[in-house]
């Protein structure tokens, strides 16, 4: 079973999600974690499982902050702007890679490979400033640590 | 005894454990902290080097954190009858010479940091020293005892003997526990639901990922028993949708306590069963607000609904719901197992038992502590977290996170209470303090937690949707240089106007930064206004 299509997906999410508004999240976080965002069809089509109308779909996931309705780039890199974060350089994290990667908070780098984003806090206030490359946190953060791991993004 | 006895039935399972343990009790322990901050600084490479390396006289134990961020990631070494050893911020070139120590052996006494020895630690005991993954370890150092009490006695026992502790819940709202069990448990309707509360989205706090990956048996218990007491047989756990290692230590948790017969049909020989699920959520601070986490959990938008009805009355699709915080439920356990008496000797009279605060900011040691209720934030900071970084000046303290507001040091002698520390907006929330210094302003912070409440409102209350941004608006004018007093009160009428229209504890405490830091910091705010 391929979930490339709307056939497809159907035919999943009838599989692992019963027909119940409950499922909404448990189901928009599968269809995130399959394409690592929300496609506008892809929405539809939770929607016609569920039986939840589209607009009430998109409505639902634009209102939580984790689910994605924009494709990012390739790669996401999220700096900590939380107070601990910043206090302990957070800020020039965030200054270095905006000037490094030519972007502005939220945008992606013109070839597509790098979206810039900010989390007002990655929970790990103890090991501040954090900064995250995709899934991976990185504690204890600088700016040489940081570059090192945008050196090192495996494109494979 | 009868055969449904369930203190007879933890003591088989005890035995079971002791027997299984017995196998290493000739080798070294080496025990690796290994949590979602450590994770962030090596302590995954850590893990596999240490997999790698340890001689087949050690056997490794993976633990969740023992709150000392500041020391992540940190292995601890005891050799069969002798002192423990602890090495911190480990990196994989040091696990040579952990190796080395362990086969060597040593004689060094442990020492009691100021950090963990300045604690009182119920819901934090035995964090970072105990198998975050093997139910045995939770059982051998008395982990169930709580529950097994709990459920030879009657629901109506439990909730009386929770009642007489005085708890409250530790989730920031400071409801008396015994009396959201007891009044869920009085409507005649069913099924009714329990659930865990472990969303945590506050800034600046992270406590709970803290227990769910350090203690997750304990929460079990504290749920079981809180489930138990309520009359509910279905109840759900509800993490935060980035908390990954933390869902993951909780579904573990879940299944052996299952096969374990500690939950699921039958807990521990009676007749009382219990089902859990995990719920993830999906972002945003409001989520953690119980009526907006039950539309989540229905599969609607992340907007707070109008109480009453209460949760307790009408919650999850419409039946009677308990909606507890993890470190209430540790508190629970550590109530039954040790009974009322025990817990209220922690704290004082008005104000019983332990708090877990997240520490951080500009303080030399940072992570994550339990004092006892009362203690002060001087000893918080300096005791415990050694003061700020290189000495600096101490500007003030954000405590609480972004629905409070911000201290100046001249009220480092405050003590810690349930609820409200000081009227200008300070409260003790879910329990964060953030120690800022020179590098930063008031102003800015201000700013800051301003922003996040305006960014997270979720609209649903217009003077919230639009008074949130409005407070960013001016506090930008002030901060540009380009404000006047104008400026500072329409900080204080939008602070009063968003607090006293708004559904739920976003928008009625949106003005807590603003609302301190003018009463607090007038010459930083007001010069601002010059």
């Amino acid at each position: 079973m391929t979930t490339a299509d709307q056939k497809g997906l159907r035919a999943v999410l009838r599989e692992k999600f019963p027909r119940d508004h409950g499922q909404l999240l448990p189901a928009l976080h599968f269809v995130q974690h399959e394409y690592r965002y929300l496609p506008d069809w892809a929405m539809e089509v939770v929607g016609w499982h569920l039986g939840i109308p589209a607009s009430e779909v998109y409505g639902a996931a634009t209102s939580y902050t984790e689910l994605l309705t924009v494709q990012p780039g390739r790669h996401v890199v999220q700096v900590c702007t939380g107070i601990s974060c910043s206090i302990n350089g957070g800020g020039n994290l965030l200054e270095s890679l905006q000037s490094s990667l030519g972007v502005g908070l939220g945008e992606t780098t013109t070839d597509g490979r790098i979206t810039l984003g900010e989390t007002a806090c990655a929970f790990m206030c103890g090991v501040a400033p954090a900064v995250r490359l995709d899934h991976d946190w990185q504690g204890r953060a600088t700016v040489e640590s940081v570059n090192r791991l945008l050196r090192d993004i495996d494109e494979s | 005894m009868t055969p449904n006895d369930p203190t007879e039935a933890l003591d088989r399972l005890r035995v079971r454990a002791n027997s299984r343990a017995d196998s290493n009790a000739s080798k070294t322990r080496v025990v690796l902290q290994l949590d979602h901050s450590s994770s962030a600084v090596g302590g995954g490479e850590v893990l596999s080097a240490l997999m790698d390396a340890l001689p087949d006289s050690a056997y490794l134990v993976v633990a969740g954190s023992d709150g000392a961020s500041f020391q992540a990631p940190k292995v601890v070494v005891t050799p069969p009858g002798r002192a423990t050893k602890s090495f911190q911020n480990v990196t994989t070139l040091d696990v040579s010479e952990i190796v080395r120590q362990v086969s060597k052996g040593f004689d060094e006494h442990g020492d009691v940091e100021p950090f963990l020895g300045n604690q009182h630690r119920i819901a934090l005991d035995s964090a970072g020293a105990v198998s975050a993954t093997d139910i045995d370890e939770y059982v051998l150092r008395g982990g169930y005892s709580g529950l097994a009490r709990a459920l030879s006695i009657s629901p109506e026992a439990v909730i009386e003997e929770v009642k007489e502790s005085g708890l409250r819940g530790r989730g920031g709202a400071y409801f008396p526990a015994a009396l959201k069990w007891e009044g869920a448990r009085k409507v005649e309707k069913s099924p009714k639901y329990l659930v865990v509360n472990s969303e945590e989205g506050e800034p600046g706090i992270f406590k709970d990922r803290l227990l769910m990956e350090a203690v997750p048996y304990r929460i079990l218990e504290g749920m079981t028993i809180a489930a138990y007491a309520t009359g509910v047989e279905q109840a759900f756990i509800y993490i935060n949708a980035e908390a990954e290692l933390s869902a993951q230590r909780m579904q573990n948790a879940l299944d052996q306590a299952r096969g374990a017969g500690l939950l699921g049909e039958g807990i521990l020989g009676t007749t009382y069963s219990l089902n859990v699920e995990i719920r993830r959520g999906a972002g945003g601070y409001v989520c953690g607000e119980e009526t907006t986490l039950l539309n989540t959990m229905e599969g609607y938008r992340r907007e707070p609904r109008p109480r009453p009805p209460f949760p307790t009355e009408s919650g999850l699709w419409a039946m009677p719901t308990v909606i507890n915080n993890p470190e209430t439920l540790c508190s629970v356990s550590f109530i039954l197992a040790n009974g009322a008496d025990e817990f209220k000797k922690i704290g004082s009279e008005a104000a019983t038992g332990t708090k877990i605060v997240s520490l951080s900011g500009s303080v030399r040691r940072a992570g994550v502590v339990e004092v006892p209720m009362g203690t002060t934030l001087r000893q918080i900071v300096f005791d415990i977290g050694g003061g700020t970084q290189d000495s600096r000046d101490l500007i003030g303290l954000a405590v609480g996170g972004p629905s409070s507001g911000v201290f100046p040091p001249s009220m480092l002698d405050t003590p810690i209470a349930p609820g409200q520390l000081h009227e200008a907006g300070v409260m003790l929330g879910a329990g964060g303090v953030i120690a800022l210094d020179d590098r930063t302003t008031i102003p800015a912070v201000v700013r800051s937690l301003a922003a996040y409440n305006a960014d997270e409102s979720c609209g649903k209350c217009t003077p919230c949707r639009e008074g949130t941004p409005r407070m960013v608006d001016a506090l930008d004018r002030l901060i540009g240089g380009k404000g006047s007093s104008d400026d500072i009160d329409e900080l204080l009428e939008l602070a009063e106007v968003v607090g006293a229209a708004s559904l739920c504890g976003l928008g009625q405490a949106a003005g807590g930064p603003i609302t301190s830091a003018i009463h607090f910091f007038k010459q930083e705010m007001f010069s601002l206004a010059e």
